[in-house]
């Protein structure tokens, strides 16, 4: 595999060229691809939410946003800054302590995750030991946050979406993280660059897809249930419960949960196609077709068109299952509480079971196809 | 044992059929997609109202004879009649002072028009009745008197032709060639094409 | 001392500064509920301190065992029985209190002699090998038979779940369970009569 390119060492070197001391160089370094990951994963939230109510308004035959900007793309601008400017009220009754926390714990660990996703081989925050297992480590603190908003809002709507919302996640965790372990058992690694370089090399033949479908299903229908959306958004459930734990918030509080919720949609679906639609892999095998073209991998231009094309593929993929997402909230009706739970507990749970053994099993019986 | 493989089995076929259905569900959303907008942009766009529309009630105060017909004929008796007896000469007459209806009350069942017997009552296309104040609802003979501003002539309004009005096969309003006839005859032509109906004729059928 | 060197300074102390502060405000708190947060911000401290430890995969565990499932678990009990009960004065409190006092000091001055008596072995090379590669061989050879007991514990507890939250199969819950359905019924004709008839 090659090497790729090193942007964290050329930009110290350029900055050590100048006349930067080494540490300044690599201090300077350390904030900018955080500052990156937060201000894509913001973009990404604004791209999402004008898809969502663009495709929403063609499944219901309307137009959806057009005033704001060609073809409405700035109306989640408009939407964000009006939320900017609304009053900040916290309920008389409320707690105002945990009322203000709530949405901060719900956001902060959302953000966070980001630092995992890789949007090539050296395009990522760190590249950790632990990866996907963060993810679902760093989703579980959530349901504290929801549960804080709930509690705090002092409003029994919001209590009995907090609930909900906990208890959702935490039925829906377990099968997740089972989906991902049978993953993790074919790559040997919990790293997501290990987990994308397992499926490389066949181009589409070799995603994981093919050799999980049943986990990929899983870890969707999972993922839908811990992003709260439509077939299971009981925690918000608008014909019961107003809007769950939202209920009281206002302004840049409500804007936190909604900017939560989506960029936890678009994590979902990064970390999908990372898992099970190879990342930043192109459908054809790039390496392949540059050998056959003659090109040698360390050719400058063909480093850049691969890393380009990375981005390209990986953000493509997220956003066709965010698509897939939106198509899938106009489809399926809201299931029922027990319902949701019976779901998760009683058929996702075993299936996933099931499935990691039978990864297991394929794994010590065709260790060439499953990953030695 | 047997048993349980059969329940496996049954719950494994209810998933398939599950799945099944959702893809189908998801087809017929993506179908959808592809359909054309039916949306009209209201303020800037508005659809030409039906002749039979049922909009805001037309008054003509100097044709009404105060008879009260349409306050009886009235769900909820709801036109207010206001009118004395005045002594014209040796006769005595209904003078008619106010006439007012509160249309935050009134459903548009268009009884008063039907019974009215001079046709000083008449439904108009006017259906843009919001106030600030539902008080304000409450038109007196002077706004019922007022006609309605038709939507062709708006100069900041494209008037857009409901489905039924639009030539045949056409399900796009915008643009439509100038002179582009509805479907089916129109009720002219159906006049003019009729035999003409005299005695013996209708004799003859009888 | 270089960049990183500073930076886990200012991170331990920071940290160690929230550990503390959570843990005293989980014991001194009046309000349960915040006792309960504050108890997430404690198990989060801890495993911050795990990350300084170069221990990534206990920390991620930890935040995802302690603050997504145990402390989720304990917010879920108290909101779902969550009784306003204002604390009534006992009498002799102080002698509870002294005592509680001269146990908690008893064991802090046991643990800081510990901590101060043991000659710690300080290794300052950083690992690069996988941890959790290295926890997973600890697991299955040295500490086979406690990972082994952990999981027979977990199972059981499962199965207790299993069987509580299936009450039916007990048989003198099923008596009256009889007698409680046919006052519940509703005065409607059973379903295979009706489908009987058509």
């Amino acid at each position: 595999m090659n090497s790729g390119i090193d942007l964290q060492g050329s930009f110290i070197q350029t900055l050590t060229d100048l006349g930067f001391p080494q540490d300044i160089a690599y201090a300077l370094w350390l904030p900018l691809p955080i500052v990156l990951m937060v201000i894509g994963a913001v973009v990404g939230v604004l791209v999402t939410v004008w898809l969502e109510r663009k495709v929403s308004a063609a499944a219901q035959q309307r137009i959806g946003p057009e005033y704001a900007g060609p073809l409405g793309v700035l109306q989640p601008v408009a939407d964000g800054l009006k939320l900017v400017f609304k009053e900040d009220i916290v309920t008389n009754q409320a707690d105002p302590w945990l009322f203000t926390l709530g949405p901060a714990l719900v956001v902060i660990p959302v953000i966070l995750a980001y630092i995992i996703v890789p949007f090539g081989q050296n395009l990522l925050v760190t590249d950790l030991n632990v990866g996907i297992f963060l993810w679902i480590a760093l989703s579980s603190i959530a349901p504290i946050g929801l549960l804080m908003s709930g509690y705090s809002s002092n409003n029994k709507y919001s209590l009995l979406g907090g609930l909900r919302a906990a208890a959702q996640s935490i039925s829906y965790e377990i099968p997740l993280a089972l989906a991902v372990l049978a993953i993790v058992m074919m790559s040997n690694s919990l790293s997501t660059i290990d987990i994308v370089q397992q499926q490389s090399g066949y181009g589409i033949l070799g995603w994981n897809i093919w050799r999980q479908p049943v986990g990929f299903v899983i870890f969707w229908i999972a993922a839908l249930a811990e992003c709260e959306r439509l077939p299971f958004d009981l925690p918000e459930a608008e014909e019961e419960l107003v809007a769950g734990y939202q209920t009281e918030y206002a302004g840049m509080r409500f804007a936190l949960f909604y900017v939560g919720a989506y960029i936890n949609l678009v994590l979902s679906a990064l970390v999908v196609s990372v898992l099970y639609l190879g990342g930043w892999e192109f459908p054809i095998p790039l390496d392949r077709l540059a050998g056959w073209l003659n090109v040698s991998e360390t050719t400058p231009w063909l480093q850049v068109l691969t890393a380009s094309l990375g981005i390209i593929m990986t953000v493509l993929k997220a956003y066709l299952l965010v698509f897939l997402a939106v198509l899938l909230r106009w489809t399926v009706p809201r299931v029922r509480i027990d319902q949701l739970l019976d779901l998760g507990w009683k058929f996702l749970l075993p299936v996933s079971l099931v499935n990691l053994l039978l990864t297991a099993a394929l794994k010590l019986a065709f260790p060439f196809a499953f990953g030695g | 044992m047997f048993k349980f493989l059969q329940q496996v089995g049954d719950y494994a076929k209810g998933t398939v059929e599950a799945a099944k259905y959702i893809g189908q569900g998801l087809s017929v959303t993506f179908d959808h997609m592809q359909r054309r907008p039916i949306t009209v942009q209201y303020p800037y766009e508005k659809l030409i109202p039906s002749e039979r529309y049922r909009g805001r009630i037309h008054y003509e105060f100097d044709k009404c004879i105060a008879c009260e017909v349409c306050v009886r004929v009235c769900p909820i008796n709801l036109p207010i009649v206001d009118w004395e007896m005045v002594k014209v000469g040796k006769k005595k007459t209904k003078k008619l002072n106010h006439y007012s209806i509160d249309f935050g009350v009134c459903i548009f069942c268009g009884n008063c028009v039907e019974y009215c017997p001079t046709n000083c009552l008449s439904m108009t296309e006017e259906y843009e009745l919001a106030t600030y104040d539902r008080h304000e609802l409450n038109y007196d003979n002077v706004a019922l008197g007022r006609l309605p501003y038709s939507v062709n002539q708006d100069p900041m309004v494209t008037p857009l032709r409901e489905f039924a009005y639009l030539p045949k096969g056409v399900v796009e309003p915008h643009d439509l060639p100038k002179g582009s006839q509805r479907a089916g005859q129109r009720p002219e032509d159906i006049a003019a094409k009729a035999p003409v109906k005299t005695k013996k004729s209708a004799k003859a059928e009888s | 001392m270089n960049l990183a060197e500073n930076v886990q300074f200012i991170a331990f102390a920071a940290l160690a500064v929230s550990l503390i502060g959570t843990a005293l405000g989980v014991v001194l708190l009046d309000q349960i509920v915040y006792s309960a947060f504050l108890l997430a911000g404690v198990f989060m401290s801890v495993s911050g301190l795990y990350v300084l430890l170069n221990a990534d995969f206990v920390a991620a565990a930890q935040i995802l065992v302690y603050v997504g499932a145990v402390n989720v678990l304990i917010l879920f009990a108290i909101m779902l029985v969550n009784k306003q009960e204002p604390f009534s004065t006992l009498r002799q409190q102080w002698l509870r209190r002294g005592v509680t006092a001269v146990v908690c000091v008893g064991i802090f001055a046991l643990l800081s002699t510990m901590v101060l008596a043991t000659p710690w072995a300080i290794d300052s090379t950083i690992n690069t090998t996988s941890t959790i590669v290295a926890i997973g061989k600890h697991f299955f050879s040295d500490y086979l038979l406690p990972f082994e007991l952990a999981s027979v514990l977990l199972l059981m507890a499962m199965v207790g779940a299993i069987i509580l939250a299936r009450r039916d199969f007990i048989p003198d819950a099923q008596q009256n369970a009889a007698a409680a359905e046919a006052a519940l019924m509703l005065p409607e004709r059973p379903r295979d009569l009706v489908e009987g008839e058509s």
